[in-house]
């Protein structure tokens, strides 16, 4: 019965997050065609639309990754139903009021609304900026409660040591913590730390709102903090999805589930340390950050990405190489994401290099390496989940020719996407510009041929959609008894 | 140019990892039932972690030493110019900038010798890019209300420089920008 | 360990809220990384002539601005910086030249000056006057208003570093704290500050001051707001553990 109701939310996550999903990539392929000039927006709704774009697919995949994980925690420890129904409801109406924000109040100033520009004329209405607060926070809340129950569920079956995996460090480990547990636990701290940063940042908004300008804030300090968050919660999003491939890849290959070894153990430990020092690579350029962070920025950004990466790269190379595993739909979205995790990790790491990120910051490389994890990984890893988990049954998922063509379809879509904004951050094309100045030459043929191959990814995420949802519907209205525990 | 060198980094990493991981994929189609895989696989994600490290300390140490915050540190600049940027403009002087009253100048800058800009924001964050003839970004830093960065550089190509705003500041951030001169 | 964060956290975080630097003077920006005039100083009435290079050569300097007959700030102004000077103990060289702005002052005035300040027997310390102060005060936009209803200059106090290339690196205006001090010690010895922060009054949590004796960054109280996040989800993290303890312990069982 418990199974049932998780197995209901979970359907209604999955229908809310794709649905969202693919307004979301309405709203970035029109931006795209604004700056192809392809169309002619006022550029007060070109950014809310940018901001609308940018705050809905962070928070929409975060809780794909958190809502996937919940589900696969059910298998180890009892979640709380309550506290997932709760985020659920908090989301919906956390997002309900950010898109009120946006297009009922114009509110603009991007997802990293960097202090102080929500508080400066924006052309929006007056009740915008404390309204977006007001959402923020009421996201934090559900998020938090949310997170903070999964840990403690966690803690409750294994100790601290355990659940970090630190006995595997020793040569012979006493007991076993699946890799799965590790990941989610690593993963649900940095979260945590992140939703904290958010609480504090939206604290010295509102004090500074209502001391009516007795306090003013640090804008340096301002930018840290939003960067702990917003950096943060973009990196564990992908360790959410990451813990999934853990758990699922192994059983739905046919082959063993995948063990915590010492390394991967070690790899995942310190990615718990140095993702929380990683953001500083968001600072690059504000010279006043002291020296001495931005270098442990520069390192930590490699130490976070690098072991992680590395020793699921490898866990997933030896689950394969030379081994006849069945190749399902879930696990060849599950393969071409880790793909795009590496390959825009590789553009990460050079924009994370303070020499290189001179000339980058801010172009249109940005963009180019975090929609390359995130649409070409992240995103993959959960479309994956959502296929396993609404069939649930490995000879459901089998490729047809249709969806072997879709696959074929959404790797060109996501070349050709990303390739535009790879060159135009070559081309010094800065990000966030509604139209070019007239110097820029290459910036609106690049976005055109962004724009088209967007259209085309959204074609296959259609698709995509249309299976998925089908069968979520049909899971919400299973009656309790036809859907097994 | 430094981008030109970068992409094409980039693109060979790329197109490397997705050649191994196609092969990879390969052997698994190609594979009888029952084959037992990679041998040794501990020893050999060791010494994969362990390379991996090693490459990137070693690109650290070669990296680090290049950031921008203290080039030039030793010279005495031929010139201060400051720079106060303001929703949506900047104003570039030779005198210090008067935030209640912003004004700039036509700003000329000579070759070969090292300039000093002194930046600050009077509102919100804003950035501070400079592009080349050629629309290159050479150098850039941010804006920040509340603080000075010094960005030192020494221009080597004679033109027309772009100064262009890389941090969005609201709806006119496409339209903020200046020029000067470098002769 | 504990005790010294904490102690310069509160320090730090005083010195802000009291509104330790004064706003600066827009002045002060003017004239900077400008040549200053090589004017020739007397020092002494047996002594010929020296030029300013000759002094700023051998070593960084502060060039102090005073006229002897002042009974405003001139006075305080020596005081205020001998003692601050007195107390920083840096790694950085410098030299003070006290020149008078004002032509009727004499070597010989100047000396009693120095005399008067116990500073006669000093070699850091340098009393002088120039025949060519007008050259001098355009070069750094310094410009004194003669008031002959008081008998006085109407002016600022002045300080300016000059770097052993006769560079003007920094100008303070006022009496001034000892870190805008130290900043201009830095300043002379052409040690390079990427960045510096605008004095703010009502601003509590500053991440960092600039020390530019020691070259690092002071945390403030923004620093810890930093770490706070990390700090508190392991904190919580740690708590959760401790409660959930006996149940783990049942399920083990």
């Amino acid at each position: 019965m418990e199974s049932l109701k998780l197995k209901k939310i979970t359907a209604l996550w999955v229908i809310t997050i794709l649905v969202l999903f693919l307004a979301a990539i309405v709203l970035g392929i029109l931006m795209r065609l604004n700056q192809a000039e392809v169309i002619n927006q006022e550029p007060l709704t070109f950014y809310t639309n940018m901001t609308t774009h940018g705050l809905t697919m962070i928070g929409i995949w975060f809780v794909a990754g958190m809502a996937a994980v919940n589900y696969l925690l059910q298998r180890y420890v009892k979640t709380s139903y309550t506290a997932n129904l709760f985020a659920f409801i908090l989301t919906v109406l956390g997002v309900v009021l950010l898109w009120l924000c946006t297009y009922l109040g114009k509110f603009n100033t991007g997802w990293t609304f960097l202090y102080p520009l929500p508080f400066k004329d924006l052309g929006a209405a007056p009740w915008a900026t404390p309204l977006f607060l007001v959402a923020l926070t009421i996201l934090g809340l559900g998020w938090l409660v949310w997170s903070v129950s999964m840990m403690a569920k966690i803690l409750q079956r294994y100790t601290l040591a355990q659940a970090f995996a630190w006995q595997h460090l020793s040569k012979q480990p006493k007991s076993e913590t699946p890799p799965f547990i590790l990941i989610t636990m690593i993963t649900l701290v940095g979260v945590i730390a992140a939703l904290i940063a958010a609480v504090i940042v939206i604290v010295l908004f509102f004090a500074e709102y209502f001391s009516k300008g007795s306090f003013v804030n640090d804008a340096l300090l301002m930018k840290n903090l939003i960067y702990f968050f917003g950096h943060t919660i973009a990196n564990e999003m992908l360790y959410l999805g990451v813990a999934v491939i853990y758990e699922i890849f192994g059983e739905l290959s046919g082959r063993p589930k995948w063990k915590t070894t010492w390394y991967v153990s070690l790899a995942w430990n310190s990615a718990l340390i140095f993702i929380l020092t990683a953001f500083f690579h968001h600072l690059y350029m504000d010279f006043v950050q002291p020296e001495g962070l931005q270098i442990i920025g520069q390192l930590a950004s490699y130490l976070a990405s690098l072991p992680s990466v590395a020793v699921t790269v490898f866990s997933i190379i030896v689950a394969i190489y030379g081994v006849r595993i069945q190749w399902s739909i879930t696990n060849c979205l599950f393969f071409l994401g880790v793909i795009g995790w590496v390959i825009g990790g590789l553009g990460a790491v050079i924009d994370a290099t303070i020499s290189n990120n001179i000339v980058l910051h801010n172009t249109l490389w940005v963009p180019a390496h975090f929609h390359t994890y995130n649409a070409m990984g992240n995103v993959l890893f959960s479309l994956g989940f959502f296929y396993w988990f609404t069939t649930q049954h490995v000879s459901k998922l089998v490729i047809s020719k249709l969806t072997k063509f879709a696959l074929i379809v959404l790797i060109i879509s996501g070349i050709g996407f990303l390739m535009a904004f790879y060159i135009g951050g070559a081309d010094s094309i800065p990000r966030r510009y509604s139209t070019y100045p007239e110097a820029l030459t290459t910036g609106p043929a690049l976005a055109r041929m962004g724009a088209y191959f967007a259209c085309l990814y959204l074609l296959v995420i259609l698709m995509f959609f249309y299976n998925i949802a089908k069968r979520c519907f049909a899971i919400l209205s299973a009656p309790s008894s036809s859907v097994g525990a | 140019m430094k981008q030109d060198s970068i992409l094409l980094f980039f693109c060979l990493l790329a197109i490397t990892a997705t050649i191994v991981f196609v092969w990879v994929f390969r052997s698994s189609i190609k594979a009888e039932e029952r084959t037992p895989g990679i041998k040794n696989a501990l020893q050999k994600r060791f010494w994969f972690l362990l390379i991996l490290v090693v490459v990137f300390g070693i690109f650290a140490s070669v990296t680090l030493p290049k950031s921008p915050y203290f080039a030039f540190a030793e010279e005495v600049p031929a010139k201060v110019i400051h720079v106060a940027a303001l929703q949506f403009s900047f104003f570039l002087s030779e005198k210090s900038i008067d935030p209640k009253s912003p004004s700039g100048d036509n700003i000329e800058l000579p070759l070969n010798k090292v300039v000093e800009f002194r930046v600050t924001s009077l509102d919100v964050n804003h950035g501070f890019a400079i592009y080349n003839p050629q629309m290159r970004i050479v150098t850039q830093t941010q804006a920040m209300p509340g603080y000075i960065n010094r960005l030192r550089y020494k221009f080597t190509k004679p033109g027309i420089y772009h100064v262009l705003c890389l941090e969005y500041c609201g709806v006119g951030h496409p339209v903020m920008q200046t020029t000067f001169i470098v002769k | 360990m504990l005790r010294h964060f904490i102690c310069t956290l509160f320090f730090s975080w005083s010195l802000i809220v009291f509104g330790y630097g004064a706003p600066a003077n827009l002045d002060e920006e003017q004239n900077i990384y400008a040549q200053i005039y090589n004017a020739p100083i007397k020092l002494s009435p047996t002594q010929a002539q020296v030029s300013l290079a000759d002094i700023y050569n051998r070593k960084p300097m502060l060039l102090a601005f005073v006229f002897t007959r002042c009974t405003g700030v001139c006075s305080p102004f020596l005081l205020q910086l001998n003692e601050t000077l007195r107390q920083i103990s840096g790694k950085y060289l410098y030299q003070v030249v006290v020149l008078s702005f004002d032509p009727r002052d004499d070597v010989e005035a100047m000396q009693s000056l120095s005399t008067r300040l116990h500073l006669e027997k000093s070699t850091q310390w340098i009393f002088a006057t120039t025949d060519s102060i007008t050259a001098l005060n355009l070069s750094l936009g310094f410009d004194p208003i003669w008031d002959s209803s008081t008998n006085q200059f109407d002016h600022e106090a002045l300080l300016v570093g000059v770097n052993t290339q006769g560079y003007i690196t920094k100008k303070l205006l006022g009496i001034r704290g000892d870190l805008e001090l130290r900043q201009m010690l830095a300043s002379i010895n052409n040690a390079y500050i990427p960045s510096y922060r605008l004095p703010a009054d009502n601003d509590l949590f500053s991440c960092f001051t600039y020390d530019p004796t020691t070259g690092k960054n002071i945390p403030n109280l923004g620093l810890l707001i930093i770490a706070l996040p990390a700090l508190v989800s392991f904190l919580l993290l740690v708590c959760i553990a401790f409660f959930s303890r006996n149940k783990a312990a049942k399920w083990t069982e």
